[in-house]
């Protein structure tokens, strides 16, 4: 615990530092960073002043987040490398969810590391999440635009005023935490659940005391059970509320700290499209994971062909989705041709960002899309292993192509800050998952459905050929 | 014909209200096994030689001698899917796939096609304001077309490759298959024409198995 605590401080305080002396180097730049927002309302709703931007190629010509300082350039590549690996946060916690929903013998024996993975959301994201916070109001151009003049911010209050932005942040990481948290609680337990050593507390939470409070006033419903038959049902209770609240945080959280960057812009399928490429990404990565462990160490003999296949099907379904969510996205908003909608998709087939474009298109959807189709090569590592990392790659342009193009109008603009904040926030999270995966059993000891994952048959209690106690 | 036939035949003969004592009769026939092999004197009349298993672990193992026997004409019957059966019968990955993506491949060109001819080509209209042809609004016609057609393809391709429909199946005959295959038995089928077919090696392979009830199936 006190390591924890300590490793958990000195990460606060590197952040906190860096982000200070950023500041601080910063300040020299300050005087340019008020004028930059009247290009935002003209190029959106008013044609006139729009053309007039396209046809003035000056090179005083700025995206909707005005002069690319040195403060907004960390800041953008930080966000956008966020962004990339919150989505592998979030969609591992969705394979955890629908392990427990729907009751998979397959997710079993990587759903350990994929609940460490989750648990990454707090506190590591958040400590993480804080550069954005100190920096929100130079990342995010509605910071300083007036709700009396700009009538976008207006009709979206209170969701894009500055309380409703921190606070409403702050939230989020709490119910990931709380949700992954107990999730992680219940599984952990259930290790030690029938243990003759002990260790098993089984300590209900705020919401396991309301439910089972609630269950039995009402419903009479008073359980009677085995601790390792609770933890599977508490494991079951956190993943089917959690599902609805997975689903609405995702989205709160992909508008405010990624679509919000164009607050003007709607978008129905915004939510559902960060999901997809985020559960797609997760895949992908723990596809890689499982491999590495299997070859390397304590997953050996636990991990067998059948996660594999069911990690590249879903992969591939994923894929599908993923495709299927951004086509309806692009088309809905090209077939109804309103220019309050048409600004996003203009401004990113400028200049180089047609490129990322089509590279999303062919490099996203079709190449995995015709690699995976035959139902031998999800198994074939030759394929898996260059498609993961591909898979990284592409998700990472995605969101370039989400974020960038507010501060790059004229196209891609990889600098250095990218590699540099990708490098430290992959290494932070590496750090954090391997001290996590390393104090606990790398696998779910006494799930029920760990035999059937290992493909031994286990007679059942009572049965007649089953062994004497 | 055989003496197992006759006997039904004359059963036949005696009638509806005979019904039930002919099952009984049958069933009968059925459970001494191995005896009545002397009963069945020629192979053309055999369809089939069939061993009952009463548990997916021994009809597992039975299948997987079989597939190292070297047999190609044969099947095994469950109530249930049993996990690792396509693998212990060596059965390889199925080819409907490939109907599936040709069928798919051309609902996609056609439904393009057919949206371009109809709208750039045949009868120009210009609908809000779109070009007279552009493969986003025409994408989600040529993608149910996709679905279409490789759902034909797959379906059709199904049943060429299962050589269906067929008319007559003599399994379905026979009364052990009939309330074994679909309740508790689990039945594995060698058939006759299949060419490592020999009626004393192909018995024996099953009874090194462990089978306690062997059967013969008729044509």
């Amino acid at each position: 615990m006190m390591k924890v605590f300590k490793s958990i401080t000195l990460l606060v305080a590197i952040v906190f530092g860096l982000t200070c002396g950023l500041s601080a180097k910063a300040a020299e730049h300050q005087g340019e960073e008020t004028v930059l927002h009247a290009p935002i309302d003209g190029g959106n709703h008013g044609s006139t002043t729009g053309d007039a931007m396209h046809d003035n190629h000056t090179a005083s010509e700025y995206g909707p987040a005005g002069e690319p300082t040195f403060l907004k350039k960390f800041g953008y590549s930080y966000l956008t490398a966020y962004m990339f690996f919150l989505s592998i946060c979030l969609g591992s916690l969705f394979i955890v969810l629908i392990s427990h929903l729907l009751d998979t013998q397959w997710i079993v024996p990587i759903r350990r590391y994929l609940e460490h993975i989750a648990c990454q959301l707090f506190p590591t994201m958040f400590i993480l999440f804080l550069p954005i916070m100190a920096l929100a109001h130079v990342i995010y151009p509605w910071f300083s635009a007036d709700p009396h003049m700009d009538h976008a911010l207006h009709a979206k209050w209170p969701l894009f005023t500055r309380p409703a932005f921190y606070i409403g942040s702050v939230l989020l990481f709490l119910v990931w935490g709380y949700l992954t948290r107990r999730l992680r609680y219940w599984s952990l337990q259930q290790d030690v659940a029938e243990s003759p050593n002990g260790g098993y507390e089984g300590r209900d939470g705020l919401v396991e005391v309301f439910i089972t409070a609630v269950s039995t006033k009402f419903f009479g419903h008073s359980v009677e059970e085995r601790p390792s038959v609770k933890c599977s049902r508490m494991m079951n209770l956190h993943a089917s509320y959690g599902i609805i609240v997975f689903a609405l945080s995702l989205t709160l959280a992909s508008i405010y700290w990624m679509k919000g960057l164009q607050h003007q812009w709607f978008s129905t399928m915004y939510g559902v499209y960060y999901f997809a490429g985020s559960v797609w990404v997760a895949l992908a990565t723990s596809y890689l994971i499982s491999l590495w462990l299997k070859t390397n160490g304590p997953l050996q003999h636990v991990v067998r062909e059948s996660t594999f296949h069911d990690t590249g099907k879903l992969f591939f379904a994923f894929t599908v989705f993923y495709s299927y969510i951004h086509f309806s996205q692009y088309f809905l908003i090209w077939n109804a041709a309103i220019p309050e909608e048409t600004f996003w998709y203009v401004q990113r087939e400028r200049g180089s960002w047609w490129w990322v474009g089509q590279l999303l298109i062919f490099g996203h959807f079709f190449l995995p899309f015709l690699l995976l189709l035959r139902i031998d090569t999800k198994l074939n590592l030759n394929v898996m292993i260059p498609m993961g990392i591909w898979a990284w790659a592409m998700h990472y342009f995605d969101m370039q192509f989400n974020v960038m193009p507010v501060l790059y109008p004229e196209g891609l603009n990889i600098t250095v800050w990218d590699p540099l904040c990708i490098g430290f926030l992959g290494l932070v999270l590496w750090i954090r998952f391997n001290s996590a995966f390393a104090s606990f059993a790398p696998y779910p000891q006494r799930d029920p459905r760990i035999a059937e994952t290992m493909g031994v048959y286990v007679e059942p209690e009572g049965s007649k050929n089953a062994p004497a106690q | 014909m055989s003496a197992a036939k006759k006997k039904t035949s004359k059963k036949k003969n005696a009638g509806k209200s005979d019904a039930g004592n002919r099952d009984s009769a049958e069933a009968a026939v059925a459970s001494e096994g191995f005896e009545n092999e002397e009963m069945v004197c020629c192979e053309s009349d055999i369809h089939a030689v069939m061993g009952v298993y009463d548990t997916p672990a021994d009809a597992m193992h039975a299948a997987e001698s079989v597939r190292d026997g070297g047999y190609r004409r044969w099947d095994v019957h469950t109530p249930f899917p049993v996990h690792g059966m396509d693998a212990a019968m060596g059965l390889k990955n199925s080819k409907v796939g490939w109907f599936s993506f040709v069928g798919g491949a051309s609902g996609y060109t056609i439904g393009m096609l057919m949206i371009f001819w109809m709208n750039a080509v045949d009868y120009n209209i210009v609908v809000g304001g779109k070009p007279m042809f552009s493969p986003f609004y025409a994408f989600p016609v040529s993608y149910e077309c996709t679905i279409l057609l490789s759902a034909f393809g797959t379906l059709i391709g199904m049943a060429f490759l299962n050589r269906l429909p067929k008319l007559h199946n003599p399994l379905l005959k026979n009364r052990t298959f009939c309330q074994g295959a679909t309740h508790d038995k689990f039945i594995v089928v060698i058939e006759t024409s299949d060419p490592r077919y020999s009626q004393d090696e192909t018995r024996e392979l099953l009874e090194k198995t462990g089978c306690k009830h062997i059967e013969y199936v008729e044509d």
